[in-house]
């Protein structure tokens, strides 16, 4: 009796050791990596208001703490009027997007464009709204269709007022033939117009500049080399100085530079490097121009993260992550008002 | 006695343990076994010795419901050699529209020799037409890249221009029609793409003046981000993933290859991957028999090949 009740304990311990062998395997996983909420989260503060996106929704980060704004709607690249008041923003659904002037609280205040259509090819794509410096008109990426080619997508930068009775739609950008197009305009308080142009030089290969335009329609000028394959540029508040990220052709790691930008001789300084080997995204300028808000993993093939680096033209500074656990938008740049 | 009975205790708990540790790795098990099941080939070189550098062909086929599973072309062709040693990686993409001549069945486009003789017969026309030996071959479908991006947690990759397609076949939309579509927007600069996205990425040639050489950078471009996303992955993961992509991903490499590659994966990084694709001068464009083409220029290719591939 004995004997079989000693013989039935070890026959369940090693049940449980099977068991626990099995377990512990399944512990020894890396698994995914877990994403929060924003509004789950803390972070290092910073002055003034920061706005990003993550899941389709807008959050406003102050003082350490995200807020949702918008619900999760597709909502995505926000930038701010230029009294803080308001936010222009778009809300991508399947086949289209528009674009929206927002309250501040994240409520519609209207609907600037309407892209929508039933025959699918025949929609529209509206990104990266930004206001004039005086707050009349939005500068937006939309995709003229070829009525020769319907294969043939290029967006171009084109302008609205933001009331539609006082004025018309003007297309600022001829984008190169099947290269995507002219992204991420900067309208200047001067008139101009900074964006990213790509190119496909004979080799095949893709190249985007940072290209400054005076007029609608015309070539304009390259600010940068097509080797040093930037985008997405950044104008400080003052206009003086010019944040873009350059990935030199490498697939994996990219640059944050800033430079001087002279208007007047359509030219920028010497390029400082703020940020160098991480998969930098979509920088911003503090109100101040002082600080460099701009989105990055913290580890190859993690989220992306809010991060800040102060500019500085001769050290290299040494960037703060801001946020942790996110998977904010990267394509979303951080609007940052005082 | 008492030796023999703490003998018959300790090989009862070893053997607990052994069926704890089979039971875990069950699905690896069972994805390794359906590869060969289904008269795919096993491991073509078993006795190769484990640190000398090896070729893997990668093999991407739509295999939604327009092609009957016994039809399906390759959209996608890789050819990778891997040295563990000096860490370094050759990654060279085979145009799919490449007019070769295919061991058995004439000439025909590169892309047929999948649907005319399997993986095997992939591999036969990569090894007569650019002269380099195969070891391994890793065949995925649509769903499997979906499968195994979603299940690392999505892929960081630089969009060098915006993608955009307004003919994106729907074809793995629930309920969808394979011959209907939507409209794609990829955007510049840095991004993370979880698997519909990255399909989409990699899938989608409308609209790119490099039609599918634009896809083929873009597919070595995620192919580069999975082996960074795998690295931080350990052989625990592997049930989980082969769960995941059951039926969706065939290799001929096995488990030890695999473990292999997954833990050198991180120690090769940007530089030491050598990327290749066959654009013009190495191709040209022509049309045979109605169907566009592309002309290889085998007096360019060969010895790039055979520097690339020794």
């Amino acid at each position: 009796m004995r004997r079989a009740l000693v013989t039935a304990a070890l026959v369940v311990a090693m049940s449980v050791f099977g068991a626990g062998v099995y377990q512990a395997a399944g512990h020894l996983k890396t698994g995914r990596p877990h994403v929060q909420r924003p509004t789950q989260t803390t972070g290092s503060p910073l002055s003034g208001t920061i706005y990003v996106v993550q899941g389709g929704a807008i959050y406003r980060y102050q003082r350490g703490s995200f807020r949702q704004i918008t619900a999760e709607e597709g909502w995505m690249q926000p930038a701010a009027d230029p009294n803080g008041t308001r936010l222009v923003a778009v809300r991508r659904q399947s086949n289209v997007s528009e674009v929206y002037v927002l309250e501040r609280s994240g409520r519609t205040w209207t609907q600037l464009t309407r892209n929508r259509s039933s025959q699918i090819e025949l929609n529209h794509w509206s990104f990266y709204p930004r206001f004039s410096p005086d707050g009349s008109r939005v500068f937006y990426d939309y995709d003229p269709k070829d009525p020769y080619n319907s294969y043939r997508l290029d967006l171009a930068i084109f302008s609205s007022p933001v009331d539609p009775s006082s004025g018309d739609s003007v297309q600022w950008t001829d984008p190169n033939p099947y290269t995507g197009g002219d992204v991420t305009p900067i309208p200047l308080a001067s008139g101009g117009l900074i964006y990213t142009k790509f190119s496909i030089d004979p080799q095949s290969k893709v190249h985007s500049q940072i290209w400054l335009q005076l007029q609608p329609g015309s070539p304009g000028t390259a600010l940068t080399d097509p080797e040093a394959d930037c985008l997405q540029p950044a104008v400080s508040g003052d206009g003086r100085l010019l944040a873009m990220v350059c990935t030199n052709g490498q697939p994996l790691s990219a640059q944050l530079v800033v430079a001087a930008f002279y208007p007047a001789t359509l030219s920028l300084g010497r390029a400082a490097v703020l940020v160098n080997g991480q998969l930098v995204a979509s920088p911003s300028f503090s109100p101040d121009g002082k600080t460099v808000a701009y989105l990055a993993p913290v580890v190859p093939g993690g989220g992306f993260q809010l991060w800040a680096v102060p500019v500085a033209q001769t050290t290299v500074p040494a960037p703060r992550q801001v946020s942790t656990g996110l998977d904010l938008d990267a394509t979303s740049a951080p609007v940052w008002v005082p | 006695m008492f030796k023999r009975r703490v003998l018959v205790v300790s090989a009862g708990f070893l053997f607990a343990g052994l069926l704890g540790l089979g039971a875990y790795f069950l699905p690896v098990f069972q994805a390794a076994g359906s590869s060969v099941r289904s008269g795919y080939m096993p491991e073509l070189d078993p006795r190769q010795r484990s640190t000398a550098p090896f070729t893997v062909l990668l093999l991407g086929s739509d295999d939604d419901a327009k092609f009957p599973p016994e039809r399906l072309n390759t959209q996608s062709m890789i050819l990778v050699r891997v040295d563990t040693v000096a860490r370094q990686a050759t990654i060279l993409s085979i145009p799919r529209d490449l007019w070769v001549p295919i061991p058995n069945h004439g000439e025909g486009k590169i892309s047929t020799a999948f649907q005319l003789g399997g993986p095997s017969g992939a591999i036969a026309a990569v090894e007569s037409n650019f002269g380099v030996h195969v070891d391994y071959f890793v065949w995925i479908g649509l769903n499997g890249l979906v499968k195994l991006v979603d299940q690392l947690g999505g892929v960081n990759v630089i969009v060098t221009n915006p993608v955009l397609d307004d003919f994106y076949p729907s074809d793995l939309t629930p309920g969808g029609s394979p011959y209907e579509y939507y409209r794609v927007a990829v955007l510049p600069g840095a991004v993370r793409l979880d698997g519909v996205h990255a399909l989409q990425y990699v899938r989608s040639r409308h609209g790119d003046l490099r039609g599918d050489f634009a896809r083929s950078e873009r597919q070595q471009q995620v192919l580069l981000a999975i082996k960074g996303q795998s690295s931080r992955l350990n052989v625990a993961d592997l049930p989980a993933l082969a769960s995941a992509l059951n039926g969706e991903l065939k290799t001929s490499m096995g488990p030890t290859r695999i473990r292999q590659l997954l833990s050198v994966a991180g120690d090769f990084d940007g530089q030491s991957i050598h990327r290749i694709v066959l654009v013009d001068p190495y191709t040209s464009e022509g049309v045979i028999a109605g169907q566009y083409v592309l002309m290889p220029h085998w007096d360019m290719i060969r010895p790039l090949v055979r520097q690339s591939f020794p």
